[in-house]
């Protein structure tokens, strides 16, 4: 109950965002698509001892974060919510692996290294994902996927699954609440109503499907699904997409943190 | 058990995208061949029903525990495997997208994971065989547990191998295995019961949703074959990849951009490598850079070996993105105040 | 004018499960006529106006839009010249975006990309809800999704308007706005609905259904008045034709 409401708040929340009217969210769909799949190649490639190359990935969401003006509590609250998940995994490193590194007498665990380099990632990698909705929205998401040759179908039914699940969310949320109205107490659903709950739910899915499709049927659908013209990209965007991909770039090869440390303890 | 991006390399990642991008296209042929307009909607409509359905919690009599519907088996048996698979993948995408859950990259792995093994391997080789003498409610019962244990063994063993493979965390093989296989064990016993409940009414119910699905998009009539060529491709597809990363790269399969990287750096001969050289030379009592892929040097080649200069520069990196973050801010709040 | 003409004939009907739904039902609407069609739950209107729209097929008798006879290949015409509005929204809304939606029928029809844009904001502007063409559906109250549906089948340009229950679950501001817009519309009409003062302040005729069958048909304000006909096909007379509560004194 309390999951279904956050998801609801969660995805309302997201396509409000990406009504706003910033540069960042007038920049073309597709050069934001591109840079966010560099910016996650890149910081993925990273080995697992890596940390402090990959502080300077944090430009990223940081200047979208500021230029987009979406807000950060909100989705580093999504990202709370996912890190455990991860750190399930990450966890097992500083537990089966105990090998030290010695460095100028001070012993590190790798396993906690490998687990730090882990939170920082998945950090990066799901915020930055975060923010592409954030600044671009379901809709225009799609149109990207248009261009990058993805089978209408396919995106058809994506944005049917995307539109349903809020109408979904809320019919099974009436429907628990209507359960647990009249069966106080239980913290799931009773084994005697397993079938039946989950089974009217897909009864009245299949029935909804079926209007869904009329309705489609009587505006003239013939199973070929016509998204309307994509804007083309200009100067801006392909600017946009280029200086990001270079900073990638520059900053995978070069450890920059390091050379500024380096500037200012050898300069002093 | 959503693979993040995180615990993934991109070769992997790559991999598994290129895997399933295959086993998606076969699908929407499969699917526009048939010519039934009235998929897609379903499709769609259904992957919302069980990115909801997600979230019902059933209760596990006498344990205190509780469990919920897997996606991937359930479609498959009400659409059928192609249009199973593809709404599987919508509902992946959106929880990657929305809710952080799997992550872009490691999309092409979810989708593997979670949607092939259960629409192609679970289904067709074994709950419509179990099914296929006519159905009864023991049948669904033996049927969906059965294929349900062996989707999410398949798929958490898939988990195993990627993370691996990936050489993003350091886990010794056997016992990651002997972790994830007994919890997905568990997890997968609970799934077949809720799930078999669910079957069960819906064909008692509406048995012609069953039959539908099951129908003209069979598995088992045309296309077995077919099936096993595009898994073959994939394994292949797999296969070359990894062991292409794998024999160019010893050390837990880096990503061998590592290794370009490197060898560019120490080619090049620009103006910024002269400078950052000299810098180097100038702080020499920090190793240089050394891209070799050695275990040990590894470790002492990057971050940790760079301790001083790496934590002045990290922090210095932190200080100025929060400037520069918090200057932004206060720009922008200041036109808009100007605008009014 | 008598292609505008829409005439079912001796129209039966049964579902699969053998329950028969409709039995013999003929009428003929006329250019222009907004028509109100009424009865109890389960009477069968929503059957009937699945029969005109072709989502159904008549196991008997047939429906003409025109001189066109609906049957399977003349769908693709007759869909264009009837709009019909669902009962509920969210199965009619299914895009990510209002303008998408109002854009879907349009689109599938081959129009080019300007006039779709013209046709979409046309409608939108028709039932008032410009303002709202970038919104998501599930980001709409009930009663802007309900004028979003009407705008959706507005922007095919119908000759004829089917709607079912256009002012179920709505608050008394909404359902007065839906009822201005309809009576807004020169379009044929043709509204089932239980909200009978909607249908007597709209409709300047009513058919009664009742058990699959017409128990009435003629003009409004002598069918809605006639308490025992009303009684009989287990509805009221509306409220508007009903004495005053508080003085009993006859409405004028
Ligand atoms: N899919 C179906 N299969 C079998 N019977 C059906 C089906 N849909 C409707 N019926 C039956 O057909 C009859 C007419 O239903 P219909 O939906 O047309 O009524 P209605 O007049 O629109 O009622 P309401 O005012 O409640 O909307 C009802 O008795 C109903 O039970
Ligand atoms: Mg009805």
């Amino acid at each position: 109950m309390a999951s279904i409401m956050n998801s609801l708040y969660n995805m309302r929340l997201l396509d409000d965002l990406s009504q706003k009217d910033t540069f960042v969210h007038r920049l073309h769909p597709l050069v934001k698509l591109l840079a966010t799949v560099v910016y996650l190649t890149v910081v993925v490639s990273f080995g697992r001892y890596e940390i402090s190359s990959l502080l300077v990935f944090l430009f990223y969401p940081v200047l979208i974060f500021a230029f987009a003006e979406i807000p950060v509590v909100p989705i580093l609250k999504r990202l709370f919510i996912i890190e455990p998940l991860i750190i399930g995994i990450g966890i097992l490193n500083p537990i089966f692996d105990h090998q030290f590194i010695t460095f100028y007498g001070i012993e590190f665990s790798r396993g906690w290294v490998t687990l730090f380099s882990i939170i920082i990632k998945s950090g990066l990698t799901v915020t930055s994902a975060l923010l592409l909705v954030a600044t671009t929205g379901m809709d225009k998401l799609s149109g990207a996927m248009r261009m990058l040759k993805i089978p209408r179908i396919f995106i058809m039914q994506l944005l049917l699954t995307y539109r349903y699940i809020t109408v979904m969310m809320e019919e099974v949320a009436r429907t628990l609440r209507a359960y647990s109205l009249r069966a106080p107490n239980q913290k799931g659903i009773h084994r005697s109503a397993w079938g039946s709950l989950a089974g009217q739910l897909i009864l009245r899915t299949f029935d909804r499907a079926q209007r869904i499709y009329q309705s489609m049927c009587l505006r003239g659908y013939t199973g070929e699904y016509n998204i309307g013209r994509q804007s083309p990209m200009n100067l801006y965007d392909l600017l946009y997409l280029t200086v990001w991909c270079l900073f990638f770039i520059i900053a995978r090869i070069y450890n920059i943190p390091f050379i500024i440390g380096s500037f200012v303890t050898g300069g002093i | 058990m959503h693979m993040a991006d995180a615990l993934i390399s991109p070769a992997v990642g790559g991999a598994m995208w290129a895997a399933t991008g295959v086993v998606a296209v076969y699908s929407i042929k499969k699917i526009q061949d048939d010519l039934d307009d009235k998929k897609v909607p379903l499709m769609g409509v259904m992957g919302a029903f069980v990115f909801a359905a997600q979230m019902i919690n059933f209760a596990i009599p006498a344990t205190g525990s509780s469990g919920h519907i897997g996606g991937g088996l359930l479609l498959a048996i009400l659409l059928g495997p192609y249009a199973g698979f593809l709404a599987m993948s919508s509902v992946l995408l959106i929880q990657a997208l929305f809710f952080g859950d799997g992550g872009l990259l490691a999309f092409g792995c979810n989708v593997f994971n979670l949607g092939f093994y259960t629409c192609f391997i679970a289904y067709p080789f074994i709950y419509k065989r179990l099914i296929n003498k006519g159905i009864t409610a023991k049948r669904i019962f033996t049927a969906s547990m059965i294929s349900t244990l062996i989707g999410l063994q398949l798929g958490a063993f898939s988990v195993v191998i990627e993370t691996l493979l990936s050489g993003k965390t350091e886990l010794p093989f056997i016992t990651f295995v002997m972790l994830m296989q007994p919890i997905h064990l568990a997890i997968g016993f609970v799934e077949g019961l809720v799930s078999a409940a669910v079957i069960t009414f819906v064909w008692k119910e509406r048995p012609e949703i069953l039959e539908n699905a099951s129908m003209g998009v069979a598995i088992g009539n045309v296309s077995i074959k077919k099936v096993f060529i595009g898994f073959a491709i994939a394994v292949i597809l797999i296969g070359g990849v990894f062991s292409l990363f794998a024999s160019s790269n010893p050390d837990g399969l880096e990503w061998s951009m590592y290794k370009t990287a490197g060898k560019t750096e120490l080619e090049a001969s620009t103006r910024i490598h002269d400078i950052l050289s000299t810098i180097q030379s100038k702080t020499a009592f920090l190793p240089d850079y050394d891209f070799k892929t050695n275990e040990s040097e590894i470790v002492t080649s990057t971050d940790i070996g760079t301790s001083t200069s790496g934590l002045v520069g990290g922090a210095l990196t932190l200080i100025l993105l929060a400037f520069i973050g918090f200057g932004i801010n206060v720009i922008k709040r200041r036109n808009k105040l100007s605008v009014k | 004018m008598s292609h505008h003409k829409l005439e079912v004939k001796d129209l039966n009907f049964m579902y699969p499960d053998g329950h028969k739904a409709i039995n013999g039902i003929s009428f003929c609407i006329h250019h222009g006529e907004s028509v109100g069609i009424v009865g109890a739950n389960g009477a069968g209107k929503s059957t009937l106006l699945m029969l005109i729209m072709g989502i159904l097929f008549p196991t008997k008798g047939q429906v003409l839009i025109g001189d066109v006879k609906v049957t399977k290949s003349t769908l693709p015409m007759i869909r264009q010249r009837l709009g019909m509005v669902f009962q509920d929204p969210d199965d009619q809304l299914f895009m990510t975006t209002v303008y998408d939606d109002v854009a879907f029928g349009p689109r599938n029809y081959k129009l080019d990309e300007d006039e779709v844009h013209e046709r979409v904001i046309e409608a939108l502007e028709l039932v008032g809800i410009a303002h709202l063409k970038d919104r998501a559906p599930f980001k709409l109250s009930g009663g802007e999704k309900r004028v979003a549906a009407m705008a959706t089948v507005l922007s095919m340009q119908p000759d004829v308007l089917i709607m079912d229950e256009p002012t179920s679950s709505l608050d008394p501001k909404s359902r007065r706005r839906i009822m201005n817009i309809l009576k807004g519309f020169d379009h044929t009409k043709i509204i089932t609905s239980h909200d009978l003062d909607m249908i007597f302040d709209i409709c300047h005729r009513v058919i009664v259904i009742k058990d699959g069958g017409i128990a009435a048909d003629g003009i409004t304000s002598e069918i809605l008045s006639d308490s025992k006909l009303m009684d009989l096909c287990g509805l009221e007379v509306p409220l508007a034709l009903q004495n005053c509560p508080c003085c009993r004194a006859k409405k004028s």
